[in-house]
């Protein structure tokens, strides 16, 4: 009886053993269900497709990549338990992050135990301060490089004089106008912030500020507004109604798609900024966005969004240092990406920060058809 | 009526504190006899810190027959009060516990005044507001964190005259965790013993001869609000060590979901009800995890499932099967 078990056990191992010794482990935690479970399932599909595309040309370092995708169902206490999950199963690189209170959750737990973290989406500038994880990194954009975008674009491009915020009341909103009011002075802007009006997260009805801003009739309204599924089509709606003249800058990755959806062409005119977009350019010039637009249609039968090219970037970097440095030490590896270039991702070639902080390149836009989802790149100056 | 029941059963206290001892030495070793990997003992380590946490829940429920709505603002008071004042005054463990006990007393104090007079649905509704507005200011609220919360929270220090405890690791509080759930037991169990304890089981059963023996029904019902507070206040000063990460999200309803459901799954007023029906509940979202939806969906059928056809818990379901088949036998 015992050498039966004996020799199954030793059989199961001798099947098992070569896979468990090659395959390198890429974990992603993404919420998957719940309100962001689309968000996350781009994310995820993107890091799969990915890593697809690296094992047809013969894997990493000799060896074959494996997705571990697990849902941190955007609730932090959950994304720990996802984290823990990942330490047990030797995951090599955890892709992470779409909410940054899950994200700030799971840093402690992940750089404790040695796993290479990088996250993809969460934008709060705590997850690079370098109290949870020393070797941080993050691909998406962050609020004070926003802010320099949207700021340069209300300065030197419109030449506003007489600026005003439509600005949500948090962090998010609060941070982003005291970021662009720094950046204001950078640029030495002569010009006056002529009033300021607040609303919450869940609000619908901006008739109240709306009306104010039009008594003060600035030359540019900037608008933070994460809703964007009901607060911002519903501003974007109200905006129009009121017939206010001053120009609708919308903050950066606010208008998505939910928004054109909902608000149609009441969209038309208004100018924001985004790090993605596969048809404009910089990003159609770049042959790894199209090769990998392509084949992201081809698998999901969708146009990648922004989060579907953060997913591709994360692994597409994370795959050139373990290449350059023959390593998957956590250490080694993000060292080969903080500070450093990384040629040939989706982002064309990407320069990060010392702080672990992706360079962004910005699309300055225009709606030109908002029912269509129609955009039309700006110059930037 | 089963907690009065019990209590003759078990009255020997030689045999039941040796019982505690071999249970707690058996505690203590558990991860280790479960293969001693990290997730062993982050997963036993939740359980133990989640558990606490219901049994503030649990004392109000068995003993009021009153649901609490609010307690994730104890659970959150003791979360924040040992971020903020670790991080930011670098006070120790003992420091950061007792100003979560004498926080959550307060808070308690006033929210179980103001509910004094109110029963049932108008007490969960009042409680869930108190949470409501609890996680409105520590999600606007900069200074204590905001919407962001609040990250680098050091390791926990306990200092002991000569020596100092100091752990981070999973492994490292486990032992903290299982003396913090020991504690919390030993309290229970007293409390279940005490005049308080059987007083505030007769004004929720029996009304009319609580009001004969002279009880006064609000003092009592205050009583065991306030004293419930800091269990589980002390659960999130735990488990703020543990994460090392402290934002809004402890006022979410997964914690209050997972709150009411252990200690509903199991039954009332059984001692280790809440424990046993963390356990389970963590056990199936770690290892039999169907994904987020259906965990939901699983967790909110059984809930309902046990609440309409077996309002005594899994407990009275297998007395139910007892019954049964004692009768068979006769």
């Amino acid at each position: 009886m015992n050498r039966t078990i004996n020799l199954a056990a030793a059989l199961l191992f001798a099947l098992a053993a070569p896979a468990m010794a090659q395959d390198i482990k890429v974990g992603t935690i993404f919420p998957l269900s719940g309100g962001a479970g689309p968000d996350g399932q781009t994310v995820t599909n993107a890091v799969k497709l990915v890593v697809d595309q690296i094992n047809v040309k013969g894997g990493l370092l000799g060896r074959k990549l494996v997705v571990v995708s697990k849902d941190d169902e955007s609730t932090p206490a959950v994304g720990v338990s996802r984290a823990n999950e990942m330490i047990a199963e030797k995951a090599d690189v955890v892709i992470e992050g779409w909410n940054s209170p899950v994200t700030l959750a799971m840093q402690p737990i992940l750089a404790r135990d040695g796993v290479l973290d990088i996250t993809a989406v969460s934008k709060s500038d705590l997850i690079l301060a370098g109290e949870t994880n020393p070797y941080a990194i993050r691909i998406n954009s962050s609020n004070g490089f926003d802010a320099a975008v949207i700021a340069k674009y209300v300065v030197g491009t419109l030449k506003a004089k007489k600026v005003a915020f439509l600005t949500q009341n948090d962090v998010y909103g609060n941070g982003f106008q005291t970021a662009v009011e720094a950046e204001f002075k950078k640029l030495n802007f002569s010009g006056e912030i002529v009033t300021t009006e607040k609303f919450a997260f869940k609000d619908t009805d901006f008739r109240v500020q709306l009306t104010n801003l039009k008594t003060a009739n600035p030359d540019a309204i900037i608008v933070t507004n994460s809703s964007n599924s009901s607060g911002l089509p519903a501003m974007v709606e109200q905006y129009r109604q009121a017939d206010v003249k001053s120009a609708f800058v919308g903050a950066v990755g606010i208008m998505l798609t939910t928004v054109f959806k909902v608000a149609g062409e009441a969209n038309n005119g208004i100018v924001s900024a985004d790090i993605y977009f596969w048809d404009l350019p910089p990003f159609n010039g770049i042959a790894e966005s199209n090769a990998f637009a392509a084949a992201f249609k081809k698998a999901y039968g969708a146009d990648p969004d922004k989060s579907a090219a953060l997913g591709a970037a994360a692994v597409q970097v994370w795959a050139s240092a373990v290449e350059a440095t023959k390593s998957l030490d956590r250490k080694t590896v993000a060292e080969a990406i903080r500070g450093k270039t990384i040629k040939g991702t989706v982002f064309g070639d990407a320069t990060f920060l010392p702080n672990g902080q992706l360079q962004p390149r910005y699309v300055v836009f225009k709606v030109v058809d908002g029912k269509n989802a129609k955009l039309e790149a700006l110059p930037q100056n | 009526m089963s907690a009065i029941e019990q209590n003759h059963a078990n009255s020997k206290p030689v045999q039941r504190t040796a019982i505690f001892i071999v249970l707690a030495a058996t505690g203590f070793f558990l991860p280790k006899l479960l293969g001693g990997t990290s997730v062993a003992y982050s997963t036993l380590t939740t359980i133990a810190i989640f558990a606490v946490m219901c049994y503030g829940i649990d004392i109000v429920l068995s003993y009021l027959g009153e649901v609490s709505l609010g307690h994730t603002l104890f659970w959150a008071i003791g979360g924040y009060t040992a971020a903020n004042l670790s991080v930011k005054y670098g006070l120790n463990g003992w420091s950061t516990a007792f100003a979560t006990v004498a926080l959550c007393i307060v808070a308690a104090g006033f929210l179980g005044a103001v509910t004094l007079r109110t029963r049932e649905f108008v007490f969960s509704l009042v409680t869930y507001a108190a949470a409501v507005v609890g996680y409105e200011i520590a999600f606007n609220w900069d200074a204590i964190g905001g919407s962001d919360g609040i990250v680098g929270i050091s390791a926990l220090k306990l200092p002991f005259g000569v020596a100092t405890f100091s752990g981070a690791t999973q492994e490292d509080l486990w032992p903290v965790a299982l003396t913090l759930l020991l504690l919390t037991l030993v309290f229970i169990a007293r409390f279940r013993r005490s005049k308080l304890g059987t007083a505030a089981l007769m004004v929720q059963m029996n009304p009319a001869l609580a009001a004969s023996l002279g009880i006064d029904p609000r003092k009592v019902r205050l009583a065991v609000f306030v004293l419930s507070a800091p269990i589980t206040g002390l659960a999130g000063w735990l488990y703020a060590y543990q994460r090392a990460y402290v934002g809004p999200d402890m006022f979410e309803t997964y914690f209050l979901v997972l709150m009411l459901t252990a200690v509903v799954l199991i039954g009332r007023r059984i001692l280790i009800g809440p424990l046993i029906g963390t356990a389970i509940l963590i056990a199936q979202q770690n290892l039999l995890s169907l994904g987020g939806d259906w965990n939901k969906i699983v967790l909110g059928s059984v809930l309902a499932l046990v609440l309409i056809f077996w309002p005594a818990g899994l407990v009275g379901l297998f007395r139910n099967f007892g019954n049964v088949g004692l009768k068979a036998k006769e």
